[in-house]
């Protein structure tokens, strides 16, 4: 009976009136999505692809084959709905740990695809997509990254949209790598502008510029004071006395030793720059060991101990010259977050907004860790890939623009509730 | 397959392809006029059509959330009247048996409502039932994640107030759980029965040492968004400043590496020498087993209507179960906080039992 039915309604389905009728249903939901705020970017895991199979009793290959089939379903809707970057997880390192043989038929089968990707080249520019391969190159064989490589080349020029193929990824190895980089990049010794002499100068310095607005601020910070000494006050006066130095030395500094910061210091951190000018007595104890630690073995550390009220300005500045002439090496302080995110395996990519992982399995599998815990909505859906369609993506796309409306609206209804508090 | 069956099957689900301005204009050059007018209005027909398409989307979609919305909370209700832990760790215990496996080192999302008075009591209260249920269900390692790290601030009134809670669940202190309160970075609060000096949590874990205690041990860990990117961060100034100084070549860092700094921060030391107790004898040899509690939660509970991470640290939750206790309350934006309920924390464990364990796709 239900055998008759599913052939009934295949039948109904399938008729032309009935196909144009859902053609143009589909056309007019994905012109909805588009009306609304739409994801920049989302992520699948594409899980059950060999369950699927076994369920239906076919072979795992099959399985994977209609598993690239809804893949390509998928991806129309994305991009037709104004998703710009999709991120799939193809194949995880961890997989390498299954047995020899699955992996290779693995390894194989995404040979096949990224052949057949390649074959069908002019097919991806119709979505304007390009494809990326994010992962663990030096795991591969000979083979497979050739395939690779002939897929990436074939859509490199279409610049609308693009799919990232993590293969073989795992997300603590893309952030261990990025560390590494970092490390690296860290390791090798800035240019500074006098080595340079191609490079224009700039005119305008950094740290001059933050020495005025020291000095603006020490003089109203002295103007407070004056004020305040109006009324009799003991520690007023002492404090008085010792800014007073303070704001000369900023002065002297700022006319005769310009040229020196101008080549010296413009590629250094804040709290060096300033130090100098304005608190004498901890500069010498913070600047060999913070900043100068290990770039600069070879000077004693005793020559930075000559503090400023004691020498010129302009000698204590010539000892700190010997160590700024051999390379010096960025500051690790100056390593934040968004240098780790820049050295992700697709650092451009705009933030993640929604992560789906199909059949059922709630966890994260070590994909987009360092992308997705923030501000990521994560979605578990207990549809097997093969099986995922647009009628199954479309509620999780309503929800997600109806969370995004909803959250809108309360940013909206706070702000003007703190304007109402001003007021 | 052929490549043209392959063609074909793709082809489906391709746009048209992008036509040219040649074509278009062949054939619309009878009616020029006519079409040039057409074509102007039609899309803008279409789109406000689009528009009325997504408002009405939208409208039913709010419908939709808000009878989901009165269904769970009418099944969640049914389930809190069937279990109730009555403040007694039998019935819990009594809920949560038969069940397949539990989690070691449970983990829980927590949002602090800073504009609400008594945003900090209920913080606290929730954290201390929480912290006796985990005992309840043999739960040796609970981790809560707040993220402005308020909850570190009153490190000794959280404790504190756990404390109380356990009490009431298990009775006076023979019975009591022994407490132990971390925060990565945070020197430790030593153990209420301990007068040992604090042990901190950077302290290195060997398997040398092993729980000693009576009956059960609750660790409670508090995190913040500080230990999530910040943490990697830090390392990653740590390890430049070593290969800035020759110590270490970028080369060295591995997953490995990376791993075990992570989980030195986040791990909890062996418990300091205690007073041995009566049990001692027939439970030591059970606990010589476990030395280190695993960093890296075996279950996520996030007590909002859906996942968002609130950036939760990255590292660890490569392979951790999410639970995530949905739409509950009379709040469907997530806007206000989850309440923490004792049958979302059930339902939670029940589903972790069920859940089957695979790893990669």
């Amino acid at each position: 009976m239900s055998k008759q039915i599913s052939t009934w309604r295949r039948w109904l389905l399938s008729s032309p009136p009935a196909e144009w009728a859902l053609n143009q249903l589909r056309e007019a939901l994905i012109g909805a999505i588009k009306q609304g705020r739409v994801p920049r970017h989302i992520a699948f895991v594409m899980d059950g692809n060999r369950r699927y199979a076994r369920s239906r009793r076919i072979e795992t290959v099959e399985g994977h084959n209609l598993g690239f089939e809804a893949l390509a379903r998928i991806l129309e809707v994305c991009y037709k709905s104004g998703v710009t970057h999709v991120t799939i997880y193809a194949f995880s390192i961890e997989n390498f740990k299954r047995s020899r043989y699955e992996v290779d038929a693995l390894m194989q089968m995404a040979k096949i695809k990224l052949t057949q990707l390649s074959q069908h080249g002019e097919l991806l520019d119709r979505y304007g997509a390009r494809i990326r391969i994010l992962g663990q190159r030096s795991l591969l064989s000979k083979d497979v990254l050739e395939a690779m490589d002939r897929a990436v080349k074939m859509t490199e020029r279409n610049n609308r949209t693009v799919l990232n193929v993590c293969f073989p990824y795992t997300s603590r190895d893309e952030i261990t790598t990025s560390v590494r980089e970092t490390v690296e990049e860290w390791c090798k010794p800035v240019r500074t502008v006098d080595t340079d002499s191609g490079h224009r100068r700039r005119v305008f310095a950094e740290d001059r510029i933050r020495r005025n607005v020291e000095r603006q601020e020490q003089l109203e910070r002295i103007e407070e004071k004056e004020m305040e000494s109006v009324e009799p006050r003991a520690d007023g006066e002492q404090l008085y006395d010792d800014s007073m130095p303070l704001f000369d030395q900023a002065s002297l500094e700022d006319t005769s030793s310009e040229p020196n910061h101008l080549s010296d210091h413009s590629r250094e951190p804040d709290e060096h720059g300033m130090l100098p000018a304005l608190s004498p007595s901890s500069s010498t104890t913070t600047l060999p060991q913070e900043i100068f630690s290990s770039s600069t073995a070879s000077s004693p550390p005793t020559s930075y101990h000559s503090s400023p009220k004691q020498q010129p300005q302009s000698t204590s500045l010539e000892a700190l010259q010997p160590s700024k002439s051999s390379p010096s090496l960025p500051n690790p302080e100056s390593i934040t977050a968004n240098t780790i995110t820049a050295h992700l395996f697709a650092p451009d990519d705009p933030p993640l907004d929604l992560l789906i992982r199909t059949s059922g399995v709630e966890r994260l599998s070590d994909f987009m860790l360092w992308q997705c815990h923030e501000d990521t909505r994560i979605v578990f859906l207990d549809v097997l890939w093969p099986e995922f369609d647009l009628w199954t993506f479309l509620p999780v796309l309503w929800e997600w623009q109806w969370r995004a409306r909803k959250e809108e609206q309360g940013r909206i209804e706070e702000a003007s509730g703190h304007l109402v508090k001003v007021a | 397959m052929s490549i043209e069956e392959r063609r074909q099957l793709l082809e489906r689900y391709l746009p048209d392809p992008p036509q040219t301005s040649q074509g278009n204009t062949a054939a619309t050059t009878s009616s020029k006029h006519k079409s040039g007018r057409r074509r102007r209005v039609r899309p803008f027909l279409k789109q406000k059509l689009y528009l009325f398409f997504y408002l009405a989307i939208q409208f039913i979609f709010g419908i939709y959330i808000r009878v989901r919305q009165i269904a769970s909370a009418i099944f969640q209700k049914f389930i809190a009247v069937r279990h109730y832990h009555h403040r007694t760790p039998a019935y819990i215990q009594k809920d949560l048996k038969n069940l397949s496996r539990s989690p070691e080192h449970l983990s829980v999302i927590l949002k602090f409502d800073s504009s609400a008075d008594d945003g900090l009591e209920t913080l606290l209260d929730e954290v201390a039932e929480l912290s006796a249920w985990s005992a309840s269900a043999g739960i040796s390692l609970l981790s809560i994640y707040e993220k402005s790290g308020i909850l570190k601030q009153y490190m000794s009134a959280v404790e504190e107030i756990v404390q109380q809670k356990l009490v009431l669940y298990f009775g006076a202190p023979p019975a009591t759980p022994t407490l132990r309160v971390f925060a990565p970075n945070v020197p430790s609060i030593p153990p209420t029965r301990s007068t040992d000096t604090p042990a901190t949590t950077n302290e290195v874990t060997n398997g040398e040492n092993h729980y000693q205690l009576s009956g059960i041990n609750l660790n409670l860990l508090l995190l913040s968004q500080s230990d999530g990117r910040d943490t990697l961060v830090d390392l990653t100034r740590t390890l430049t400043e070593m290969a800035q100084g020759h110590k270490l070549r970028p080369k060295d860092i591995t997953v490995d590496l990376i791993d075990a700094e992570i989980s030195a921060i986040t791990s909890i030391p062996p418990p300091a020498e205690t007073k041995p107790s009566k049990l001692n004898g027939h439970i030591n040899g059970v606990q010589n087993l476990e030395c280190t509690l695993p960093s890296e939660p075996d279950l996520l509970i996030v007590f909002a209507p859906y996942i968002k991470l609130d950036g939760y640290p990255p590292w660890q939750i490569r392979l951790t179960e999410i639970f995530c206790v949905g739409d509950s309350g009379g709040d469907v934006s997530g806007r206000q906080r989850t309440r923490v309920e004792y049958q979302a924390f059930l339902r939670a464990l029940w589903s972790y039992a069920g859940a089957e364990f695979r790893f990669g796709s």
